[in-house]
This record gives C-alpha cells, structure tokens and sequence, in this order.
C-alpha cells in the first residue's frame, strides 16, 4: 500500500532526454528488412507474372515491350500497395525488392505513386505509344 | 436522475466519444452517479471482408485478413493459414511453427502493453500510459526488425513463414526482453500498490466463475474470474505442442485482477520466448502448398491477445475460398460489460470498458438490417442504397 | 517595494490585466511542460498557450440549442473577471497589492470561486448530458475543497494576526517560513489549490474519458478561451497565495519566480502521479483527511497563540 509507487520514474523522467523522437529533425536508420518502396529489376525478370497473381491490392503490373527480347517494364502503383512482400517472395528470379531506404512516401498528388520500372528506352517507347492517339497499350497480364 | 420531461438521463458514450477512439456506442442509464442500465451497439464500421475473402485468392486472403484488426493481425493470419494447412494437409515445417509462436508472443507482449497504458489512460492515469507506451516501441521495433512492418508483420505465408530468424536478431530479442521484464516488475508494483489506482480497480466489476462461464467470457477477461479457458494450453496449437505455456488464473474476477493476469502472462511470454530463442529448431521455412486448395471445411482456433479467435474455412476445391468466418475474442466479451455494469458509478465505466481490452474493428463483422415489411432476404445494389439514405435521413 | 501608479494601469496594465493574462499563460506553459517532462515526453514549445488561445478566439462560437443565451455570453467573462479582480488584492511579482484592506484575503478567496461557480452554472446552463454531469460534479467538488483550501489560509492568517494579503506577506517574510511550523496546512493548502484548478487528479469534473470536457462541453471559441485564461490566472494567484502564505512570503520579483516555480515543480509531480480519483472518492478526501487535518492544524495554532501569550 502506498501513494506515489511512480515517484522515482516521475523525478528520473524530468533529468532525462524526453522518448520523444525528433522525427523531421532525426532520423533513425531503417532496420535492414523495412519493407518501402518496392523496387523492380528489368535485366532479371522473365515476364513470368507470378508476381501479379498473388498481390492482394493489385499494385503491379507488367507491361510487355517484347516479349521475345524479355522486355518488360512494371507500373507500380504506391498508393494500392499494402506493403506485404508477397510478389518480393514468389519472384524467382530475384527481380523485385523492397527498400529499406525509400519509405517516406507521403505525395500532395496521386501522380506521384505511379511508378514505371524498366529500361530507359522501354518506357520512354511506351509513353510515346501512349501519347498516340487511338493506340491502346500494350496488354498486361 | 431524470430531466424535467420525465425521461431518463442516458450518458452515451460514442461512436464518438475522447473515451473511445473507436466505433461503438453504449449508452448508460444513470441514476445520479450511478449506472442503472447499459445498452451496446456495435456495427458501426462493418467492412465485409468476410465477403471479400471468397473473390480472392487463399494467399491474397491471408493479406486481407491480417487487416481485420492492427493490434493482434499475427494471429488472424496465423489462424487462417493453420487452418489453410489442415485443409491441403500439410504441416508447417517446426522452425516455421516456433517462428509464427515467437511472432505470437511478441504481439502479445505489444497488445497488452498498450491495454496497459489504455486502461492507465482511462483511469486517468496518464504517466502510466506515457511510460508503458514508450516502453512498448522496443517491442515493436524488434517486430520491425524481424518483419519489416510495425504493424502488418505479414510474417506468415500459407505453408510456413516469410522471415527467419538471425543470430544477432535472436540476441536484440533476448536484451529486448530483459528490459521489458524488468520494466514488467515496475508496473506491476504500481498497478498493485498504488492507492489511488487500487481505489479505482479493486473490486470493481467482480465477476464470478459461474457469471463469467454463462456469458461466453473468453480469454485474459475469463481468466481474471478463474475460468480455465486458454487454447494456447486446452488445446496447443502451431509450436505451443513443444513450447508449453503455464495458464494464468486469478481468482478474484475485478478488475484488479484483470491487470494481474494480464501482466502475469507478459512475465510468461518473456519467458516462452527465450525458451523458443535458445531452442529454435533447425529445418526449412516453408513446405510447398499447391494453389487449389482440396474441398472441406475446418475450423482453426488459436488465442489471441484477447480470447479464443476462431475460423472457420470452407474449400470448393478451387484456389479459393467457398466461405470464410472469423469469430472475433471481443464479440464474446461485451456481454460482461452490459451486465456488470449496473450498480456501478460512472466514472467506473470507461476502466470497465476497457477491463476487456475491447477491440472495435474485431466486432465489425456483423450488420443489423431492420427489414420492417420485407421478407426478401437477398437485397439488391439499390435495395441498400434506399436503405441507407432512410436510415441515415 | 512600494510602487506608486495611476490606478488605470494598476488595473489594466500592471500588475492586474495585461500582465496577468500573460503571466498566466506562460505558467500554464510551465505547467504544460514540466508535466511533459515528468512524463518522459517533448512538451509544447513556450507559445503554445497563445496560439491556443488566439485560435480560440478566432473561431466561430456555437450556441447550441436550448441554453440561456446572455448567460452563456456573460458566464465565461464573469469568471474571468472575477479571477483578474482576485490578482489585484494579492502581491503579485513582489510587489505590493494593487489594492488591500483589512479583510481582502477572504474577498479574494471568494472572487477565485467565482470561476467554478460559474462553470457550474454553464455547464447546468446548457442541455447536455456531458455538461450537467460536469456541472454536477464541479459544484460538489467546490463544496468540499473550499473549506479545507480557507482553513489551510486561515493558519498562517491567525498566526500573523491578521486578516490582509499584504500583512501576512510582510510578517511572512520577517519570520521562519510557515511550512515548517505548520506543514499540514501546506500539504492541505497544495492538494487544495490543485482540487481547485481541477487538476489531475481531482479533475474528475472534467475526466475526458467519462463526461468528455464536463461542463464547458458545449463551450467553443470564445467563451472557452475565456474560460481557460480565467484558469491561467488563477492557477498564478493560487501559487503566488500558496508561497506568500507557506513560504516565507514574496519581496522581490526574483523571489516571486523562484519560489512559484518551485511549487509549480511539486504541483506538477503531483500532477503526474497519480490515477484519478473519482468524485466520491475526492469528496471523501476532502471531508475525512483535509478538513480534519487543516482543523487540527487551526486548533494547534489558536492553542499555541493563546498559550504564547499566557507564557509571556
Ligand atoms: S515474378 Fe519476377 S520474374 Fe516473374 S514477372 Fe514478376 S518480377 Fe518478373
Ligand atoms: S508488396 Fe504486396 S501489395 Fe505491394 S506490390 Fe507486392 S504483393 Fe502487391
């Protein structure tokens, strides 16, 4: 029985640094397994979709150049990601990855949550595709 | 007390109320101070993912059920895939088992760490909270630097786990343990002691054994009134078969008591995870698992931070799911809340409240339809639309 | 120190008004802070009351349904006013009173109820279950701390012999400091103060997990600004009554802050360290424990006074 059982923490608190962390300011490093942004390889991927099967919120898709050269360039779209690291786990190729760097993803517009991963030259050729009218793009899935 | 019309005085607290971050409305009939009735309300929030799970895949579901709750997501995963596994009869390998046990505990230690620091909060006790929940961020850290996630630890795969356990992980977890345990001994020396908080805790909301067992009362809740109801040990499931753990009983059923069980069961998990961690068996992490699943059905329970979960999964043969229901530990317990409550003051009712660690988005799986002169269960897109502007209006 | 000012800006500028609004707020800062601390967390930084209240002031005020509505206007400045009048009669910043007579402590003592009567009232003003909880709660509480907080002032009042604020600073300052003959009434006088200012844990009047923010629910805007800057000044006046009261008075301004922060310190460890008591628990603190005790206490003192006497 007694009042005050929290008085030695209360008084050690007001000598100590407060818990409180000075996110902006200070920035802890990411433990090495943080699951962020999820980053795509193009020079591994064989276009196999077993990636696209089993993603529960639709994030990825894999938009095919050419599929005889294993040209592929993967749409993600940041803002439907749930973050799980499936497809990370069916790949077998070790194509896709989630980084423990990029996870500060908050954006004012929506455009920035789509991403195109692949080659240069690939998604610069399907955006002029795109860009031409009446041409629909190239299939996914 | 009622006012001049005559009517009774009800206090509602929710679905918005700084009591309750969650939706969920209870509206106590007051006498004065004192409560003189109690009504519950749930559904606020119903998100059909029931539902949802029968257009996705078994993986996808596993995502999607992980979602039913952000405090104890581990074990809806770790149910649907044991019970997954049942039906493709197959067996997680035992380093997989001891890995999804270990991801268990750790969650445990989490949630009830933060019903610690809720509770405190309710109590008005607000260093207690500040304090517990600064102690809680090791724990979640160590869950991020095992999964990648606070939250969302996606550890479980349907045959196994995505993430193993390292050498130097294992040993962040043991120092992480030694600091809790002994900040664990704190806490319980204040929530024991202290008379201003004693005052608010002892004796208040006693329930008996025969009370608790015939209202449903699961898990901490029922165990605080002497009910031995833990599946974790009636009826060991995953790893628990070769990490025993010891039931955690009181006797006295207050809400005292509930404190003492659950902070006795961190003091167990501490213990059950350093007894996993120097015994991690060797083996692979996953077992194949074919994508059609053979038809049948089967009912996978486990314990959750707050009582008994339970599922129940049906299989068509394809790769997915014919039907799937979860039964949610809270939805058992708020019976004790409506009944207890009466007689007490309330200023008594937010600890009591939260004397059963409710959690909302566990209980939002069903929907009350008033269907006055409608006798046609199956409602049309704007059969509900109607409805909801009438009920709204 | 003896100051000689136009009676206007005695009573807008300094020591009353301007100055008192301000001071306030830095110590309810204070307040914010150290309780923070306590807690191991960051706390506001130092503008924090302000841009609280200017925001207050600045945003739309609702008048909800079914209340009264020149007392939910008059309410709030009522209780302001009265806890500004309070400031004029009390040494504050080491200086003399504005203004004193014989007798001014027990008009301040009732000017700094003023502020709880009038929360009660605002709180039974509106419809609200939340409120007339409050409200209900506010006005019990007010019965029983205020005569324990009087008699805990009365102590070093009789040992002074007399009934005026500034008097009892001066014999304050010129004998042993009162919380050592009279510990109990301190103790009393502190717990007092903080049941008073409804602070944690006798805030069961506005317990925000049960009854949301008790009487002053409905208060938006201005009429809650109002209200909390009637609390800043009180909690000031109450500190600067409690130290010219127990200890050792104030003659300077250095001592003011000095000694005021000091007892801030405690007050906010007290703040932090304990659950809340429900109102029939405070209720029953006060009745049992702090009237018995501050009873006792004026007992000794009256004995002691009169025995003085008789020896000399
Ligand atoms: S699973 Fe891997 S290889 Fe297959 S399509 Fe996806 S990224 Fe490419
Ligand atoms: S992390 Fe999950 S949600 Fe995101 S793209 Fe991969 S599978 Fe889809």
């Amino acid at each position: 029985m007694g009042i005050g059982a929290l008085l030695g923490d209360v008084v050690r608190s007001l000598f100590s640094k407060p818990a409180t962390e000075q996110y902006p300011f200070v920035r802890y490093a990411a433990p090495d397994r943080l699951r962020g942004k999820l980053v795509y390889d193009p020079e591994k991927c064989s276009g196999c979709q077993l990636c696209i099967k089993d993603c529960p919120s639709n994030a990825i898709e894999l938009l095919v150049v050419d599929k005889k050269a294993k040209k592929f360039v993967m749409r993600y779209h940041a803002d439907r990601c749930v973050y799980c690291a499936q497809c990370v786990d069916n790949c077998r190729f070790e194509c896709l990855n989630m980084s423990n760097e990029q996870w500060e993803l908050a954006s004012t517009d929506k455009a920035a949550f789509e991403v195109m991963y692949g080659k240069d030259e690939d998604i610069e050729y399907l955006l002029q595709r795109a860009a031409q009218p009446g041409a629909d793009e190239p299939p996914c899935e | 007390m009622t006012n001049s019309s005559g009517e009774k005085f009800v206090v509602p607290i929710g679905p918005q109320h700084p009591a309750l971050k969650e939706p969920g409305q209870f509206q106590f009939t007051v006498d004065g101070e004192i409560v003189t009735g109690a009504s519950i309300r749930l559904g606020f929030v119903h998100r059909g993912i029931e539902k949802a799970c029968e257009s996705r895949n078994y993986t996808q579901d596993l995502y999607l059920l992980e979602r039913v709750c952000g405090i104890c997501s581990h074990v809806h995963a770790t149910a649907f895939a044991l019970g997954v596994e049942k039906l493709a009869g197959v067996e997680a390998p035992p380093r997989a088992e001891a890995i999804r046990v270990l991801g268990g505990e750790l969650e445990r230690i989490h949630s009830h760490l933060l019903w610690l620091g809720v509770a405190a909060h309710e109590g008005g006790f607000d260093t207690l909270f500040m304090y517990t929940w600064r102690d809680r961020e090791v724990v979640m850290d160590l869950l991020e630097s095992i999964s990648g996630s606070r939250v969302h630890y996606s550890l479980n795969v349907i045959g196994g786990v995505k993430y193993d356990i390292t050498d130097k992980m294992a040993d962040e977890i043991r120092r992480g343990m030694d600091f809790l345990e002994e900040r664990t001994h704190y806490y319980m020396k204040v929530v024991t002691t202290d008379d201003t908080f004693v005052g608010r805790t002892r004796g208040v909301g006693i329930m008996t054994k025969e009370h608790a067992e015939r209202l449903g009362a699961v898990g901490p809740t029922a165990r605080a009134s002497g009910v031995e109801r833990d599946i974790r040990f009636n009826a060991p499931y995953s790893a628990y078969k070769e990490f025993p753990i010891n039931m955690i009983m009181d006797t006295t059923g207050d809400l005292e008591a509930r404190f003492i069980v659950r902070i006795k069961e961190l003091f167990e998990c501490y213990r059950l995870i350093r007894e996993i961690l120097d015994n991690l068996p060797e083996s692979d992490l996953t077992v194949k698992v074919k994508r059609r699943i053979p038809a049948g059905e089967v009912i996978s329970r486990v314990e959750a931070p707050r009582g008994e979960l339970l599922y129940y999964i049906q299989s068509d043969g394809s790769d997915m799911p014919a039907r799937v229901k979860a039964r949610t530990p809270s939805l058992c317990n708020w019976a004790t809340i409506s009944d207890v409550a009466i007689g007490h003051k309330l200023a008594d009712m937010p600890m009591l409240l939260v004397g059963i660690d409710p959690c909302f988005s566990c209980n939002d799986r069903l929907v009350q339809v008033n269907r006055p002169n409608q006798t046609d269960l199956n409602w049309s897109w704007d059969d509900l639309r109607r409805y909801g502007i009438e009920y709204y209006r | 120190m003896n100051l000689s000012l136009h009676p206007l800006i005695l009573l807008l500028l300094f020591p009353g008004g301007l100055f008192l609004l301000n001071i306030g707020m830095i110590y309810e800062w204070a307040d914010r802070k150290l309780v923070a601390r306590y807690q191991n967390r960051q706390g506001p930084r130092w503008f924090q009351p302000l841009a609280d209240t200017i925001k207050l002031l600045a945003k739309e005020e609702i008048v909800p349904k079914g209340v009264h509505k020149g007392l939910f206007f008059a309410l709030p400045i009522i209780a302001l006013t009265g806890a500004l009048t309070a400031g004029l009669y009390v040494p504050l910043f080491g200086f003399e009173p504005a203004f004193s007579f014989q007798g001014d402590l027990v008009v301040t003592l009732y000017l700094l109820s003023m502020m709880t009567l009038c929360m009660g009232l605002a709180g039974a003003n509106t419809v609200s279950r939340f409120s007339l909880v409050g409200a209900t709660r506010a006005l019990t509480q007010m019965f029983s701390y205020e005569a324990p907080f009087l008699l805990a002032l009365l102590g070093p009042a009789i040992a002074a012999g007399t009934w005026n604020i500034g008097e009892i600073n001066n014999f304050a300052g010129q004998n042993l400091w009162m919380i050592i003959a009279q510990p109990i009434g301190f103790v009393v006088a502190v717990v007092g103060l903080m049941g008073k200012l409804e602070l944690p844990p006798f805030d069961a009047p506005e317990a925000e997990t049960e009854i949301v923010a008790g009487a002053l629910t409905e208060y938006s805007g201005r009429g809650f600004a109002l209200f909390r800057i009637g609390k800043d000044v009180e909690l000031v006046i109450g500190l600067t009554l409690v130290v010219v009261f127990y200890l050792g008075g104030i003659s300077n301004p250095i001592w003011f802050i000095v000694k005021s922060a000091g007892l801030l310190l405690v007050v906010a460890a007290l703040q932090s360290m304990f659950a809340r008591l429900k109102i029939d628990q405070t209720v029953g603190l006060w009745w049992r424990l702090g009237a018995l005790m501050a009873l006792l206490q004026l007992v000794a003192i009256i004995l002691g006074r009169y025995l003085g006497a008789l020896i000399r």
